[in-house]
């Protein structure tokens, strides 16, 4: 109970008049990081429960881990195979590192990816977590509200949804976007209409296209280049992916991609304890998942003679480019998602005909995820205000009768 | 207020309004127009000047440019074709001509022009028209985002690449946009449109980066790095304009001369 | 109000106190188009200024004159003429500057600022404090195209007014360009941060809010103590 006594002792400068009232965000952050808060609801009715922001928070965040050590893993796969293949390592720290916990660059050896990958990662999250932490404290104490795990959910998904190889200094002016436009300006957690996460990495997008798009961004070996799962097909069509590919493997993962999207098990892994613990909403997921499935159904009917896009199957769309991820980790953030039950199911089925319609139908964006998530977050308001609206005009229909006959 | 809101005050205000306003506006466009055409000539002839490397500090453009010949050219023939100005043939404008131009079938549209591809184009010819020591060849086509108009100067062998350039499109900044960038322009001198003995264009650009090893390297170039769009269409609309459909028949009289001699 | 009567005031309130883009929120659309350089920035307020200057200026001269039920289409007109008068001028005299504004010239004629002036000063003050006004408030809309273009053209390009500050990487320099800062959609970013600035620097040009926000939780109601 040592840290008890500690926190206990200290707290008296963090309060008004104390020393270090201005910080007081600080301290209370590291307090509930520990104990639970101690403060209770003060109007009459409310409902018990052991769940708050914090729990919730916390659970997503580790519900990315098995995500995450994957996409460590398969990062240093992907650039193991392709030193093999005489592609030259990329010299510098990073190559230190390897060498000295892992020996060499050999794909058979899980600790030696791992390693690997892990070199590229942990600078990005940690980059991530240190410049959004500090725009989040800042806030939090210029405007007196409190430093939430909402946070390590956010840097945690910005940085799984990066390519491996990008610059850190675009690592940081992403979260930087994502934490001040994407929410702080709004007022901070729970009143950002815009997934924090995805804003800072469609800024990156569009500020950087190069260094987060293309082909030789998503492997850590001097001078590669490889195609994405989606852009083999919007190039090539689908037989030359499943050539490359098959279902099965990009499925487990085993593909190019941002660090944390490649691998559809480990995603669903993480999203079947969200849904069980009911911290991600299951009706977002179906609506997104049937969403997609409907509208990729739709083009494969249509079928096209020049757009190779139009043929991929809606169980092709579920295993490449960030299509998992986004609906698991992304589309339900609880805070810019609907909030009516029908309206998640709405919301969701939104992200999927986007998500497809851009994957197919535009030709300068591959990937349609990230914007339709963000293209959906922007209805989400108008969305519940229509159910809403129903909903009072069904109860008023259902009084109309009543009085009726009363008057009759 | 009341005598302003009569009909007959309302009528005069207006009438005498439109009057007033109607003299100051074609005025104005009766007055200028003569400046701006010069401006429209001055630009596109600068472009051209810019794309056969013609460019000299110092020189007007009009004198410059008085070193270039215009021919019009029937495309599908390829020879001169003299009952056309070329001082007056607009060739864009000649697209909607059904007796100017032809339609394209899909395969055949490459360069992404809508279906219809026009008969006669403008050449321009530096130094003697006969034995030219460039020839620069308008070019289009239909990039990521917008349709892309530029010139291709090639050396007197019909064959070599002098320099292309665009000097209208709208592909993203940054990326597509990067057509317009010097040091890209910087990699086509010197590489050639055809393989030997042959009319079909071997021209195009490619991914990751063409080097000294590369097999027919003098074939390709360095594609925009991110723009993968724009790339294919700057290939495409070099493939139609250098093919059968475009300036195809016109080149082969350079090259067979130039053999010959 | 006394102090806008005055010419100095009339010239400098729009500036920064009563700015047509920052306070008002007029004339955005074009501010988003035309800023991704400083030099189309800066021809784009001046053809503004002129033009909110010269129609307020004429409808001003013949404000007891226009009949009231023809009032706006008589304004609509004397803009129209101007703009297109500016228009012809421009691609007479500044051919290429002309070309990369291309339709927004032309759209000088939606720009709210003009009519909302005209509408609004014009047709109550003389011709000579109008015409001043509309020089006012055309500077305003000036400041605030120079200042997001100086942004988005040093970001995007690494450039201020065409002359290289940091030289780019695809250029040989060092500096990465912002793509973002090239599009239209960044000049949204730009003008909301200018507006956030101005406003922390004079609050009370925050507008009262049209409903309140819970507060935040502040340290003395966290501990339990309600």
């Amino acid at each position: 109970m040592g840290i008890r006594r500690l926190l206990d002792n200290i707290e008296p400068h963090f309060h008004e008049g104390g020393k270090y009232q201005r910080f007081y965000a600080l301290y209370e952050a590291v307090d509930t990081i520990f104990y639970a808060p101690g403060h209770v609801t003060g109007s009459t009715s409310h409902v018990r429960d052991g769940i708050d922001l914090k729990r919730i928070m916390i659970t997503v965040w580790m519900c990315t881990f098995p995500a995450m050590f994957f996409g460590m893993y398969n990062v240093g796969l992907q650039a193991n195979v392709a030193i093999a293949d005489n592609y030259g390592a990329l010299a510098g720290w990073r190559e230190a590192v390897v060498m000295a916990l892992a020996g060499g660059h050999d794909p058979g050896s899980i600790w030696g990816n791992f390693v690997l990958g892990a070199t590229w990662f942990i600078p990005i999250y940690a980059v991530t977590f240190i410049v959004g932490g500090f725009w989040e404290v800042l806030f939090a104490i210029r405007r007196g509200h409190e430093v939430n795990e909402g946070f390590f959910v956010t840097s945690v998904l910005f940085a799984l949804i990066l390519p491996a190889t990008v610059p850190l200094w675009q690592v940081a002016l992403g979260i930087t976007f994502g934490v001040v436009i994407g929410k702080e300006v709004f007022g901070g957690t729970g009143k950002n209409f815009l997934n924090p996460a995805l804003t800072g990495r469609a800024f990156l997008y569009f500020a950087y296209p190069a260094q987060l798009s293309g082909d030789s961004v998503w492997v850590p070996a001097d001078g590669y280049t490889g195609a994405t799962a989606l852009s083999t097909v919007a190039q090539g069509g689908i037989d030359q992916l499943m050539a490359q590919t098959p279902w099965f493997n990009a499925f487990l993962g085993f593909i190019q991609g941002s660090i944390g999207e490649t691998s559809t098990l480990m995603i669903l892994l993480g999203g079947l304890i969200m849904i069980w613990t009911r911290v991600a909403s299951w009706r977002i997921i179906l609506g997104v998942f049937l969403g997609m499935v409907a509208t990729a159904t739709l083009f494969n009917l249509i079928g096209s003679d020049t757009n190779p896009m139009f043929a991929l199957p809606w169980y092709w769309h579920l295993v490449i480019g960030g299509f998992a991820f986004g609906m698991i980790f992304m589309a339900t953030d609880p805070v810019s998602a609907s909030m009516t039950n029908t309206g998640k199911l709405i919301f969701g089925a939104l992200i999927g005909f986007m998500t497809v319609l851009i994957r197919v139908a535009n030709p300068a964006f591959p990937e349609g995820i990230m914007l339709a998530i963000l293209f959906a977050n922007l209805f989400a308001p108008l969305i519940d205000h229509f159910i809403v609206q129903a909903n009072i005009k069904r109860r008023q229909k259902r009084l109309m009768p009543s009085r009726d006959k009363e008057v009759a | 207020m009341a005598s302003n809101d009569s009909i007959k005050k309302t009528l005069t205000v207006a009438l005498s309004l439109c009057v007033v306003c109607s003299v100051v506006v074609s005025t104005a466009a009766v007055a200028l127009r003569p400046t701006q055409q010069q401006n429209q000539e001055l630009d596109r002839k600068t472009n051209i000047l810019q794309v056969a490397n013609l460019m000299v500090p110092g020189k007007s453009v009009e004198q410059q440019f008085g070193e270039i010949t215009q021919r019009v050219v029937d495309l599908r023939s390829g020879k001169y074709v003299d009952d056309i100005d070329p001082d007056r043939f607009d060739q864009i404008a000649s697209t909607q001509d059904p007796a100017m131009s032809r339609t394209l079938s899909g395969p055949q549209d490459r360069a992404g022009l809508g279906g219809r591809v026009e008969n006669y184009a403008t050449v321009y010819l530096v130094g003697d028209p006969d034995k030219p020591d460039e020839i620069i060849l308008p070019v289009r086509g239909q990039g990521l985002w917008s349709l892309m108009l530029g010139y291709l100067a090639l050396e007197g062998d019909g064959n070599t690449v002098v320099g292309l350039s665009f000097y209208d499109q709208g592909e993203t900044p940054g990326l597509g946009g990067e057509v317009d960038n010097p040091r890209w322009k910087s990699l086509w001198p010197g590489k050639e449109i055809y393989p030997e003995d042959s009319t079909d264009p071997a021209i195009r650009l490619v991914k990751g980066g063409v080097g000294s090893n590369t097999p027919d390297a003098e074939h390709k170039v360095d594609a925009l790095s991110g723009a993968t769009l724009t790339s294919t269409g700057v290939t495409n609309l070099l493939q139609f304009w250098m093919g059968d459909e475009g300036f195809a028949n016109y080149l082969a009289r350079f090259r067979d001369t130039s053999q010959g001699a | 109000m006394a102090k806008t009567d005055t010419a100095r005031g009339l010239l400098i309130t729009p500036i920064f106190q009563n700015n047509p883009i920052a306070l008002q929120i007029l004339g955005i659309c074009s501010a988003l188009a035309v800023t991704n350089s400083m030099s189309t920035s800066l021809v784009m307020g001046l053809a503004v200024i002129a033009v909110t200057a010269f129609s307020n200026m004429f409808v001003s001269l013949i404000r007891n004159h226009m009949p009231s039920s023809i009032r706006i289409i008589i304004q609509m007109t004397i803009i129209a003429s101007l703009v297109i008068v500016v228009d012809q001028l421009l691609r007479a005299f500044a051919y290429d500057l002309s070309k990369q504004l291309s339709v927004f010239v032309g759209l000088i004629i939606t720009n709210c600022i003009v009519m909302g002036r005209a509408e609004a000063y014009a047709m109550q003050n003389g011709p000579v404090l109008s015409f001043l006004d509309g020089v006012g408030n055309g500077l305003g809309y000036t400041f605030i195209l120079l200042a997001v273009g100086f942004f988005r053209e040093l970001l995007g390009s690494g450039s201020v007014f065409g002359m290289t500050i940091m030289p780019t990487i695809n250029n040989g320099g060092w500096y990465v360009p912002n793509g973002l800062m090239l599009l239209p959609p960044s000049a949204f970013f730009v003008i909301g941060l200018l507006i956030w600035a101005i406003r922390s620097l004079s609050p009370q040009q925050v507008e009262t809010s049209e409903f309140r926000i819970t507060t935040n939780t502040k340290p003395h109601t966290a501990q339990g103590s309600v």
